[in-house]
């Protein structure tokens, strides 16, 4: 067992917690976030994307030890006081969620791109979620969800 | 959830190398985890010990000097070599070839020096830094060595380095930002993929440099070839060199057909004739 010290969506957690356990298991184990998803738990799918220290990662292939002093942002944090972020709203407002479960992911790959870019190209968009997979396929949904929410449309 | 394994977190070089000597063989490096991870829960690979070398000082360090040339630290990411000005104003071919491997957010976790190690014959960075004549700079307790990258690779998944050894740097000794070379990379889908084929080609001081992935067992590097050679003959010399396989990606015909393909047009967007 290891102690560490995390801060996540701007609240600090200190915990004591496995090696061996990953950055997703210790979200949704041990912090009860359960808006990532375990997906294929093997870097493919995305569905599990958080923001570690300003930098999307995919949380499966993150162990919790290496986040010792980390600051993390996981779809939890994306709204703010109860209400959705415009990015949020945006996916709402074009359909862009079928049975919802690469959305968490989705948007916070959306969120790390408009955060370094805030007003991206489509190509940039596509390039920005090549590592999120949705097997509903509703990419075009998705990436005109993300071009509005750069507009500041909702 | 992960098999068992002791985490060890070193502070110093010095603790690493005795962490590597004590525990060889039982111990795994682990920097990006994005190869390490999938291999562990897949039991590919059971290390009793897994060693994070992140760290250790000066491992995230990436820069150029006049004299020594572009240096990485193992722990240097993909994004962060893409995002580095001296790369980007010496090396675009680095940039080129790291924007094709894998997604981005595993480029955020995923290191260059990673992707060496792990060797395996589709690696996205090593084309490119075989033809950027980069080296690999190896220690152990016993002191350090440099060897060409080129005689690095051993096998599919093998390599020079030893268990009780870990890769300090990646060297690429000479500034080649009058270097004109491209990347160009074959695979099943326009999303993040394993490459079918690869083909990093560049022409420097009257000559071409070739190297070629995911067609053997290591990625190969072709001899320099003067520009004043024959297309033809280029193509001959690449096929000659490679020894591609059918698996699930692509056929071996379908590989030798693509390095062609591929040759051609690199060869045409650098200028060449015939």
């Amino acid at each position: 067992m290891k102690k560490i010290k995390v801060k996540v969506n701007g609240k600090e957690y200190v915990k004591d917690i496995p090696e061996y356990k990953t950055l997703l298991d210790f979200l949704r184990e041990d912090l009860f976030l359960t808006g990532t998803k375990r997906g294929c738990g093997a870097g493919e799918c995305g569905a599990c994307t958080v923001i570690l220290n300003g930098r999307a990662v995919n949380s499966c292939l993150v162990l919790a030890v290496e986040c010792d002093g980390a600051e993390i942002k996981t779809i939890e944090g994306e709204g703010e006081n109860g209400k959705l972020s415009p990015l949020q709203e945006a996916f709402q407002h074009h359909h862009a969620v079928q049975c919802g479960f690469c959305t968490p992911g989705m948007v916070m790959s959306a969120r790390s791109l408009l955060d370094r870019v805030p007003h991206p190209t489509e190509e940039e968009i596509k390039e920005a979620i090549e590592g999120n997979f949705c097997r509903c396929t509703g990419y075009k949904q998705i990436v005109e969800a993300i071009i509005d929410a750069s507009r500041g449309g909702s | 959830m992960l098999r068992k394994f002791n985490y060890l977190s070193p502070t110093t070089e010095e603790e690493l190398l005795k962490f590597l000597a004590k525990h060889m063989g039982k111990a795994k490096l682990l920097a990006g985890g994005t190869n390490l991870f999938v291999d562990m829960r897949s039991d590919l690979l059971k290390p009793e010990y897994v060693i994070d070398i992140k760290k250790v000082p000066g491992v995230k360090e990436i820069k150029f000097l006049s004299r020594v040339g572009l240096s990485i630290g193992p722990g240097v990411t993909c994004n962060e070599l893409i995002e580095c000005k001296a790369v980007e104003e010496k090396y675009p071919l680095l940039i080129a070839a790291a924007k094709e491997l894998a997604s981005y957010q595993i480029r955020n976790r995923a290191t260059v020096a990673g992707n060496i190690c792990y060797a395996s014959p589709a690696a996205d960075m090593a084309p490119a830094l075989l033809i950027l004549g980069a080296k690999v700079k190896i220690a152990s307790i016993a002191g350090e060595d440099i060897i060409p990258l080129k005689d690095f690779f051993k096998g599919v998944k093998k390599t020079l380095l030893q268990p009780e050894e870990f890769v300090k740097a990646l060297i690429i000794p000479e500034d080649y930002s009058f270097m004109k070379a491209l990347y160009k990379k074959s695979k099943r889908v326009k999303g993040h993929d394993l490459s079918i084929v690869s083909v990093a080609m560049g022409r420097i001081k009257g000559f071409y440099r070739i190297a070629i992935g995911s067609c053997g067992p290591t990625p190969v590097l072709l001899e320099e070839i003067p520009v004043t050679v024959e297309l033809k003959e280029i193509i001959s010399k690449a096929l000659k060199a490679i020894s591609p396989i059918d698996d699930l990606r692509g056929s071996a015909d379908y590989r030798r057909n693509m390095v062609e393909v591929y040759i051609k047009r690199i060869h045409q967007e650098l200028g060449g004739k015939n």
